[in-house]
């Protein structure tokens, strides 16, 4: 990984207001920056200001959804805790939502 | 909002079907690599080795923890992240804990992924070389 890159992940994640971003994001999945801010102390407009942020600096992806992006942690290897523990969840989102689609074709096959 | 520890993974899903359907295809190898990402081999017995392959090629040891049936499922392995050049970067031992409840519905599946503790450790060191491998 490239040194800048890496820098711009650490001062990103130097705030703390961004970790628990991060870390609410890793817990509930793919969501917007209203879903996040049900959850956290802060606004909805810092919520978003703040997932602009990690979104510059490769932590997180978003996709459009309706008005809003819908942000979900970036898979991208990161040796940092926060960020492994995340990418951890993410094979997890992936992994459940394929259990999901081997149960119900299982059933209907049945 | 923020479920479980800082260093813990928490997920969980409604699968619209009894336990009884579920734990087959949450336990048993072959319906396993269905869905995991990976073909499974696991000796389903606490303490019984086994190994995720990925279509790469990338193998990752796993020792299986608890089984009961409908209920738990628990296990052990060396999780890895791929580097943007394809290489393999191992990641420390963690546990994985599947647990199955019945719900209006269906059945809840909910997946805890920590780092492994190292107070269970002594109890799998004693059964041999694949265990040791997942070992921190």
């Amino acid at each position: 990984m490239k040194r800048d890159r890496t820098d711009a992940i650490f001062a990103a994640l130097a705030d703390a207001t961004r970790r628990q971003v991060m870390r609410a994001l890793s817990a509930q999945g793919p969501s917007t920056a209203t879903g996040l801010a049900a959850g956290l102390p802060v606004t909805r407009q810092a919520v978003a200001k703040h997932l602009t942020a990690l979104a510059d600096a490769g932590l997180v992806t978003a996709t459009r959804r309706g008005r809003e992006r819908l942000y979900q942690i970036s898979p991208r290897p990161l040796t940092d805790a926060v960020s492994w523990m995340a990418d951890l969840g993410a094979r997890w989102d992936e992994r459940l939502a394929a259990l999901q689609d081997h149960v119900a074709a299982h059933r209907r096959h049945r | 909002m923020e479920r479980g520890g800082p260093d813990e993974v928490e997920r969980e899903v409604i699968v619209p079907a009894p336990p009884g359907a579920v734990w087959p295809a949450v336990a048993n190898p072959d319906e396993m690599s269905r869905w995991f990402g990976a073909d499974a081999e696991l000796d389903l017995r606490p303490g019984g080795p086994g190994v995720f392959r990925w279509p790469d090629g990338t193998e990752r040891p796993v020792v299986v923890e608890e089984v009961d049936p409908e209920r738990r499922l628990a296990f052990r392995w060396l999780p890895f992240q791929r580097t943007a050049g394809g290489g393999v970067v191992p990641l420390p031992s963690t546990r994985v804990l599947i647990t199955l409840d019945e719900v209006p519905g269906g059945t809840r599946v909910r997946v805890v992924e920590a780092p492994a503790s190292r107070a269970a450790m002594p109890r799998l060191r004693s059964s041999g070389r694949a265990l040791a491998a997942v070992a921190p």
